[in-house]
């Protein structure tokens, strides 16, 4: 029982690093940019989060800072990919190499250092003592709550209730008609990518302050890109997205369990079943189910620059 | 008059050549300057790099060794961007590539005369079925190859370091973390060059061939500037979307047969350098051109090399991977920027 509680405790704390960086492009892809740098900007996020806390000893301090980098970031990739039109594919890529790069030479220093202060577990009271349940939810730091019921929740109905949310997702869809119903495009473009970075760079530093939580090289290891498939796989929803993140989790923390328990199978085979699951769970799907291609389809201007006069 | 800023469909050859130029230039002023900013004198850095690599042999006979897998990797990238296809998996095929050869050199008894092509051949089917699952993916069910691609490179780099540390691991116990030394040596070609430099121009100038002279180039051409066009004019677009995949997969394979029993005689975790990623810089700076390609390789090969020089002086090679970035994404701002003319013209007069 012990085991499974473990499994499903560190599922959770896994698959918010996920969650977070999915929703982030889950607000980028539904107004049509994909954003390929989530890798980077991760990365530039979990060393902002160590480098903060190492020097305030405050995890807020390291997430709300990893935020900010992450706008800022975000705003340039935004500006070139929105307003000049640039390549989104090779902007991303290039965003993933800056980011990584960048990262790992400030990172030398902080290498290894675990961090001062972390987001640790807060008891709920009355509700954490619910046998197995409590154990698994009511345990959690304060930023899976925020992963995963908050900022999930006020998306979707952002998206999905508002007249708001009906005009970004007509900029996503078909922005010439968005543009001529008298939608700011490239306005609503340019704010939706710059948030979406930010929850990137925020994963990133959850990374670091909550879930391993030190710095080290390669930390980010894949997770930004399983983002990006995450995303596809969740049919570009919000809840879906979490929801897919944290199957995710379980894929990961059964990977630890295995290599803690000595399970016979070596721990770089336990390492790759996170990218395998991921491709498993992108293929599957569309193959098996034809009409799902329909519904869970991307937007339909997904990745394609808007000129006003090229209508 | 008025000047105002006009947008043109297509960019000419020239400006976009031009706003390459400029956008490398570019990013080097700006990663100059970072470096500057910490601490690092990075003019002196630049002409200690000049020196090491063009004042010597050895500098050169580097760069050489460092082109061959770029000029594979990159024309690999280049070829499925022909037919619209971001192979971004170069880095996993190369691996699959190393693996199947070394594979083949490990547990294959034969004289190296037989085995180097057997190894060369089983590192392009290593790459080909890397590429497999993606490929059929996106021919058949539309998922986007480029995510499947990249998430394969996880999978490949950990089977590599697993073998490379387990099972294949030198018996005679000399390295950490490598297999044997393989007793079949690429052949050298001048210097410590060995004969993967020519075959790798080889391989380009035969794709450029058929690209530019047969019916197949033709269509995968077309297919790959207008899909809708090529399926209306009756040619096999899913046919060629699947050909040109495992191309550029079996390419990137090849890229790993000659670095394992060319440069580094042993199949180790990490071998691959990011040659695959930088295989996508490769061929974007070539505009997807095979021969351009080639270009393309010698100058991220220096800037690569300028790497290695300057890790002795204290700057890492994860500062080269933030670099190659900074080029990256000036040349796609540059891109953008080439199709702009600035025109001026006088209002009509009422």
């Amino acid at each position: 029982m012990d085991l499974i509680v473990g499994i499903l405790h560190t599922s959770l704390l896994a698959g918010g690093v996920l969650a977070l960086a999915a929703l982030g492009e889950v607000l980028a892809e539904r107004v049509g940019v994909v954003n390929l740098g989530v890798e980077g900007l991760m990365a530039l996020g979990a060393i902002t989060g160590i480098a903060a806390v190492v020097t305030t000893k405050s995890p807020t301090a390291g997430f709300a800072l990893a935020l900010a980098v992450g706008l800022l970031v975000g705003m340039v990739f935004a500006a070139i990919t929105v307003y000049l039109r640039a390549n989104q594919v090779l902007c991303g890529l290039a965003l993933t190499l800056m980011g990584t790069g960048f990262a790992a030479t400030v990172g030398k220093a902080y290498s290894g250092i675990p961090a001062p202060a972390t987001f640790t577990g807060v008891e709920i009271p009355y509700l954490s003592s619910i046998p197995l349940i409590g154990q698994v939810l009511f345990t959690q730091n304060v930023l899976v709550y925020l992963i995963y019921i908050i900022l999930p929740v006020m998306l979707h109905v952002l998206m999905f209730r508002t007249r708001h949310g009906l005009n970004l997702r007509a900029v996503g869809e078909n922005p010439a008609a968005a543009d001529a119903a008298g939608i700011a495009v490239q306005r609503i473009r340019f704010w939706y990518v710059t948030a979406g970075a930010a929850l990137a760079a925020g994963a990133g530093a959850y990374l670091t302050l909550a879930f391993v939580p030190s710095w080290s090289e390669g930390v980010v290891a894949g997770r930004g890109w399983i983002a990006v498939a995450l995303v596809i796989f969740a049919g570009y929803r919000p809840l879906n997205a979490v929801l897919a993140a944290l199957l995710f989790g379980v894929i990961t923390s059964l990977g630890f369990v295995g290599q803690a328990r000595n399970w016979p199978i070596a721990a770089p085979v336990l390492s790759m079943l996170p990218y395998l699951g991921t491709i498993a769970f992108i293929v599957v799907p569309v193959v098996a189910w034809h009409r799902m291609r329909q519904v869970m389809a991307a937007p339909a201007a997904l990745g394609v620059p808007y000129y006003r006069d090229l209508r | 008059m008025a000047i105002r800023l006009q947008r043109l469909p297509s960019a000419s050859p020239g400006i976009a050549l031009a706003a390459r130029a400029i956008a490398i230039l570019f990013a080097l002023i700006t990663a100059g300057l970072l470096l500057a900013a910490s601490g690092a004198q990075p003019l002196k850095l630049a002409l200690q790099v000049l020196r090491s690599t063009f004042g010597s042999g050895f500098g050169l006979e580097d760069v050489g060794l460092l082109v061959t897998p770029l000029i594979l990797t990159g024309l690999s990238v280049a070829v499925a961007l022909r037919i619209g296809a971001w192979n971004i998996g170069a880095e996993g095929q190369f691996y699959a590539g190393a693996f199947a050869a070394t594979g083949v050199a490990l547990f294959v008894p034969g004289p190296t005369i037989v085995m180097l092509p057997l190894m060369f051949l089983a590192g392009a089917i290593g790459g080909l079925i890397w590429i497999l699952v993606p490929t059929l993916a996106r021919a058949y069910a539309d998922v986007s190859e480029l995510i499947t691609t990249l998430l394969l490179n996880f999978v490949a780099t950990l089977l590599v370091y697993y073998v490379a540390t387990g099972p294949w691991l030198d018996p005679g116990g000399h390295a950490l973390g490598t297999t044997a030394r393989l007793k079949h040596d690429v052949p050298e070609f001048i210097g410590m060059v060995h004969w993967g430099f020519p075959i790798a121009i080889l391989v380009a100038v035969i794709t450029a061939a058929a690209f530019s002279f047969t019916r197949w180039g033709y269509e995968v051409r077309i297919a790959g500037s207008n899909p809708q066009a090529a399926k209306y004019a009756g040619m096999p677009f899913r046919r060629h979307l699947i050909v040109v995949m495992l191309l550029s997969g079996a390419i990137a394979g090849i890229a790993g047969m000659p670095e394992v029993a060319g440069t580094v005689h042993r199949l180790q975790g990490g071998i691959s350098n990011n040659f695959g990623y930088l295989g996508i810089m490769v061929a974007v700076l070539a505009r997807g051109s095979c021969i351009g390609v080639i270009a393309g390789a010698a100058l991220m090969a220096v800037i690569l090399n300028s790497g290695i020089i300057l890790q002795t002086q204290g700057v890492n090679t994860s500062t080269v991977l933030a670099i190659t970035g900074l080029i990256l994404f000036f040349t796609a701002v540059g891109d953008e920027l080439a199709h702009f003319r600035i025109v001026s013209s006088k209002p009509a007069e009422a």
